[in-house]
């Protein structure tokens, strides 16, 4: 079993009467990439910002490390890195200077500015002040700022937010990166079911406040199930087929649209049809969008 | 831990205009006397014939409370922005560095740069009575030291408050206009009680024992720390 880097226990926070987050249990291991799922507004940046001792929880406990947070704030700190929502930078310094001012305070050797830079492949731009730097440029020095300590945990809150797609590959590469080069474990938050379907091993999705939902991607995948399109070149012909009717085909749009099933149920079907003079022109997985996928989790009520 | 929190704020401020507002200050209350001065020379030497530096001091003093007010409200709310502007106190406050420290950092920088320019105003007032020619032999070095700092010692009540103010709105509209109210409410309250700190930096020079309001300010002002940094240290990061 490996242990647990997070573990919250009964997590609330409450704004104004309204509960931001609701009974939070937390439970992220050693070495994992955890992906931290939820709408806007679900309360994730609450959740993290508690994490960090930014707010104050209402009540619930929260233990990094095997320690409490609130006792040993600073300990804990000194070995979490951190990056919340919008990214928070010096605009009038450098990327250089910014990340001194980072340094002095976590008094690490100045040594480790070129390296930080270097992982975010920063490198050649330590010199220009940030307020000229793209998003994904800020985004990119978020994460340098974050690494700088040498951190055992990190932290990132929605760290692909607005990027484009060559930027959020670059981000989601990196953090991939992190467990496996230097035994980080991460905590990462998205409202994007693809995207942390593709870097995350554990998932954990949140809405409106509370934990629906914890365990591996593997588990999720099987749960969050798709559905199998076909393109023929006689769908309706191709739908009478024993088989296809049998595994509850339908037509829409003129495509065969199937629920999802084995590799190798699906080989018999495209044989079958191609045996019997259809033209299979695309076989397709469509998976559900988060949206679709909240509903069915909070109406199947999978748990 | 304090010191390592100065030092990056050190780093932060650089080209933010508060050192430009630190010279700002005194150099624009000599100049302005030094225009007064240069202007009615004859008028004002037979004036104070019996005390030329006496006479420089307190037309310099006269500005000095209300210049340490707005340069106080300035320089703290430009401090605190800092780190307002692009939503740094989340970042800064995940470091492993105390509340207390990252406030009590920011507080001393506010102070070592209104110190700077307490300097420089002393500094600048004898380069112009030197310049007036009002003579060696006379200076009265005591009191152009004392010229910025006891005011100043009488405004940190101020000056305290002004820093929490500015730390806790993101929005700078309030403390800013909050400072300069006080600062011209400052100039009609004299006719008030000694006893309203509002008075305290004039009556740190002029009153007939200073020393009563020096200290009354230095204590005042270290008691108004106290709930800013307490605020401070609970208070929820957005
Ligand atoms: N300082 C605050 N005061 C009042 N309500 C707040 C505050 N911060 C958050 N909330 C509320 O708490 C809820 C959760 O917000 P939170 O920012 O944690 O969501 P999120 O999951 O991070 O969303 P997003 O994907 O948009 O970043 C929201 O309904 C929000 O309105
Ligand atoms: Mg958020």
């Amino acid at each position: 079993m490996k242990s647990t880097v997070i573990t919250t226990n009964g997590l609330r926070k409450v704004y104004r009467g309204r509960a931001a987050v609701e009974q939070l249990d937390l439970n992220i291991g050693q070495g994992e990439i955890y992906g931290f799922l939820g709408p806007n507004g679900a309360g994730k940046t609450t959740t993290i910002r508690m994490l960090l001792g930014l707010i104050q929880p209402t009540s619930g406990d929260i233990q990094i490390f095997g320690k409490e947070l609130r006792k040993h704030k600073l300990q804990i700190l000194r070995r979490v890195g951190s990056l919340v929502e919008s990214p928070s930078y010096y605009g009038h310094l450098s990327a250089a200077d910014n990340l001194e001012a980072i340094r002095r305070i976590l008094d690490v050797p100045k040594a480790r500015i070129a390296e930080v830079l270097d992982i975010v492949s920063l490198t050649g731009e330590e010199k220009r002040p940030v307020k000229g730097f793209s998003l994904g440029m800020k985004q990119r020095l978020g994460i340098a700022a974050a690494l700088l300590g040498s951190p055992e945990l990190l932290i990132l809150d929605e760290p692909t937010n607005g990027l484009d797609p060559s930027g959020i590959q670059e981000i989601r590469s990196l953090i991939k990166r992190l467990p496996a080069e230097y035994g980080i474990t991460v905590l990462v938050s998205s409202h994007l079911l693809s995207e942390i379907e593709q870097m995350a091993d554990t998932v954990g999705i949140i809405r409106q406040g509370t934990m629906i939902y914890q365990d591996t991607i593997a588990h999720l995948q099987e749960q969050a199930a798709g559905e199998l399109r076909l393109t023929v070149s006689e769908p309706e012909a191709a739908l009478k087929l024993s088989s296809l009717s049998g595994c509850g085909g339908s037509l829409q749009e003129s495509r065969i649209v199937l629920p999802r099933m084995s590799d190798a149920r699906v080989a018999l079907l495209v044989r079958e049809l191609v045996e019997n003079g259809h033209a299979v022109y695309r076989v397709e997985e469509h998976r559900q969008s988060l949206e679709q996928f909240f509903l069915q989790v909070i109406e199947g009520g999978i748990s | 831990m304090m010191w390592r929190a100065l030092s990056a704020d050190w780093l932060k401020i650089r080209g933010k205009g508060l050192w430009f507002l630190v010279f700002l200050g005194p150099l624009g209350l000599t100049a302005m006397q030094g225009l007064n001065f240069g202007l009615r020379y004859d008028y004002l030497k037979e004036q104070y014939q019996a005390d030329l530096w006496g006479g420089l001091l307190s037309n310099v003093a006269g500005f000095v409370p209300i210049a340490l007010y707005l340069g106080g409200t300035l320089v703290c709310s430009l401090i605190a922005n800092v780190e307002h502007q692009m939503s740094s106190w989340k970042q800064l406050l995940a470091l492993p560095v105390s509340r207390t420290a990252v406030y009590m950092a920011k507080l001393l920088l506010c102070l070592l740069l209104l110190v700077c320019s307490c300097l420089l105003l002393s500094a600048g007032t004898l380069a112009l009575g030197l310049l007036l020619g009002f003579g060696i032999q006379a200076i009265p070095y005591a009191d152009i030291l004392r010229l910025g700092f006891a005011s100043y010692a009488g405004a940190l009540p101020i000056i305290a408050l002004q820093l929490w103010l500015s730390v806790s709105s993101r929005n700078q509209t309030f403390p800013v206009a909050a400072g300069i109210t006080l600062s011209l409410l400052s100039l009609f309250s004299m006719y008030l009680s000694e006893w309203m700190p509002l008075n305290w930096p004039v009556l740190a020079w002029e009153a007939e024992s200073p020393w009563l309001f020096i200290a009354s300010g230095l204590l005042l002002g270290l008691l108004m720390i106290l709930p800013g940094a307490v605020h401070f240290a609970r208070k929820d990061v957005d």
